[in-house]
């Protein structure tokens, strides 16, 4: 359950100039597994997201989700976005509950995991505060629980903490450590963060511009559970090194 | 007001600080006192140039009343008997209930199509193919140009009035729709869709509230242009009505109640664009945070 199987494909924006944005990417990703994919903007992770997503189509190649051709979004792959994306005009809890409610799931089936939930992420307190209310990390804490109360195979993450101050994405990060160490979900996470990358993923995905491609795969052999206290490890020193030696070879120049 | 602090710091601990503290809101009184004062000085500054500027009661050689005449006709015209020799003794509040009722009716007809029409261009590719190049067609006719064949159609009645009302607020209240819909920001439909909503889901549950601070916009323009329709369709095509009164008085020579006549249409036109921005004001509480966040 929630593995992912990109096989050779492409992503080809038609216009006055094609602009192919993937280029011949394979990666597999098998169940419960957390990838990170590594990369410069305009590498075209985001676009490799926004495929398994559903939000777009593949040009060229297949795309499998648990087996099944993906043609269209829906709850079994959560989605975090960058601003997280949630309903301005809906409260913490009307957002955190959006997804079930839509389904038209029982209120009985979904209250009492989403009131956990929302209490996992430390939110508890704030389910009537409107999300322009909130600063960006408590934001980014909804559009989590929003995607967990629908018991996702899959978590896709495009570069949730990116918008966050350093110390925000400390805590989001050890906040994501701890849920996915409970859960077990199979992640696809983007960044251009190399700590980030390290820190969470058991798998690098070490990403080229124009076109996008996957130049490098980095196991990160890293004990778990982990915690932000990993980061000052000499294995973890040890990992980037060798990462930023990669990212020089990945250039174009 | 830029400087608000309502954003609630990342502990989540921390409690939302309460917006306004008694100290705050006196400040806020005592700054809204201040802006009245100096709202009201350029028309108070007119007003007295204008009586000042009058001989005997008038100016321009008898033409223009000065404003103690429109005062005092305006209180006849209010609360002065009703079948006397003055014909519009007493029928102010009549004729006012007369305009506001019919642009209420036009109004809410313009609502009812130019909302749903407008979203539905600016959310469907083929209703916007198969509905927008003819509202755009349309749109440039002025409705004046529309009163001729109002009355062709519906007669002297207030059908035609409402008609007209309806038409003239229909064209921004459904092209502000059709832009609020096209502007909602992607990713809450990508949200949405994720989360499993149907598309028919995601027009009720996303596109429709996103486009509500568009929609209103519309509103409030339509509303403008409905008491201009009122007006201008009680001047010809009913005899009833602020409009109507006001040409009246003009054939008759009576300037006073013609000027009366003008500032009850602004003042209602007034209460009636602030009673949209209070209901703005309420459904968008969200937006207006927003906005407080700068």
């Amino acid at each position: 359950m929630g593995t992912i199987a990109f096989s050779n494909v492409s992503k080809v924006y038609r216009g006055p100039k094609d602009v192919r944005a993937l280029d011949d990417v394979s990666l597999t990703v098998g169940e419960g597994e957390f990838v990170a994919l590594l990369g410069p903007s305009g590498c075209g992770k985001s676009t490799l997201l926004n495929l398994l997503a559903g939000f777009e189509s593949v040009s060229e190649g297949t795309l499998l989700f648990d087996g099944q051709p993906v043609d269209r979004p829906g709850p079994d792959r959560g989605v975090v976005f960058q601003e997280a994306a949630l309903f301005p005009w809906l409260n913490v809890w009307e957002n955190v509950v959006f997804g079930p409610r839509v389904q038209g799931l029982a209120r009985s089936d979904y209250e009492e995991p989403a009131r956990k939930l929302l209490k996992q992420v430390g939110l508890s307190s704030f389910s009537d505060a409107l999300p322009v209310q909130l600063s960006g990390g408590m934001r980014q804490r909804v559009g989590i629980a929003r995607v967990l109360t629908m018991n996702p195979r899959a978590l896709l993450m495009d570069e949730p903490f990116g918008a966050l101050d350093a110390q925000t994405r400390l805590s989001m990060q050890q906040l994501l450590l701890d849920v996915w160490q409970s859960l077990g979900t199979t992640v696809l996470f983007v960044t251009h963060d190399i700590d980030e990358a390290i820190l969470l993923s058991d798998r690098i995905c070490v990403m080229s511009a124009r076109p996008g491609r996957i130049v490098r795969t980095i196991p990160i052999d890293l004990p778990r559970p982990r915690s932000i206290a990993s980061l000052v490890s000499p294995e973890f020193t040890a990992y980037k090194a060798r990462i930023m030696a990669d990212i020089k070879v990945a250039e174009p120049h | 007001m830029s400087t608000s602090t309502d954003r609630i710091g990342d502990e989540p601990s921390a409690k939302r600080g309460s917006a306004a503290s008694p100290a705050r809101m006196s400040l806020a009184a005592g700054r809204g006192v201040r802006q009245a004062a100096i709202a009201v000085l350029l028309p108070l500054a007119v007003i007295i140039l204008w009586q000042a500027a009058g001989h005997g009661g008038s100016l321009f050689g008898g033409v223009l009343p000065t404003p103690d005449r429109v005062w005092k006709a305006w209180v006849v015209w209010a609360f002065g008997p009703s079948g006397g020799f003055n014909a519009y003794s007493g029928t102010w509040l009549s004729n006012l209930v007369f305009s506001a009722e019919r642009v209420v009716k036009g109004f809410a007809c313009a609502i009812l199509v130019g909302v749903p029409v407008g979203v539905m261009i600016g959310w469907n590719r083929v209703v916007s193919g198969a509905f927008d190049p003819t509202v755009q067609l349309l749109r440039p006719i002025p409705i004046t140009a529309w009163l001729p064949f109002s009355i062709a159609i519906f007669g002297i009645q207030d059908v035609g009035a409402i008609f007209l009302i309806a038409l003239g607020a229909f064209y921004p209240i459904v092209v502000n729709s059709a832009q609020g819909a096209r502007d909602v920001e992607r990713n809450l439909i990508r949200a949405a869709l994720m989360m499993g909503a149907s598309r028919w889901t995601v027009l009720r549950r996303v596109v429709l509230p996103a486009s509500l601070p568009a929609i209103f916009t519309g509103l409030r323009i339509g509303l403008g242009i409905a008491w201009t329709a009122v007006i201008v369709a009680e001047m010809i095509a009913v005899k009833s009505g602020l409009g109507y009164v006001l040409w009246d008085a003009y054939y008759v020579g009576r300037m006073d109640v013609v000027i009366a006549d003008m500032i009850s249409i602004g003042v209602l036109g007034l209460v009636s664009d602030r009673i949209i921005i209070l209901i703005e004001g309420w459904v968008l509480t969200w937006r207006r945070l927003q906005s407080f966040q700068g």
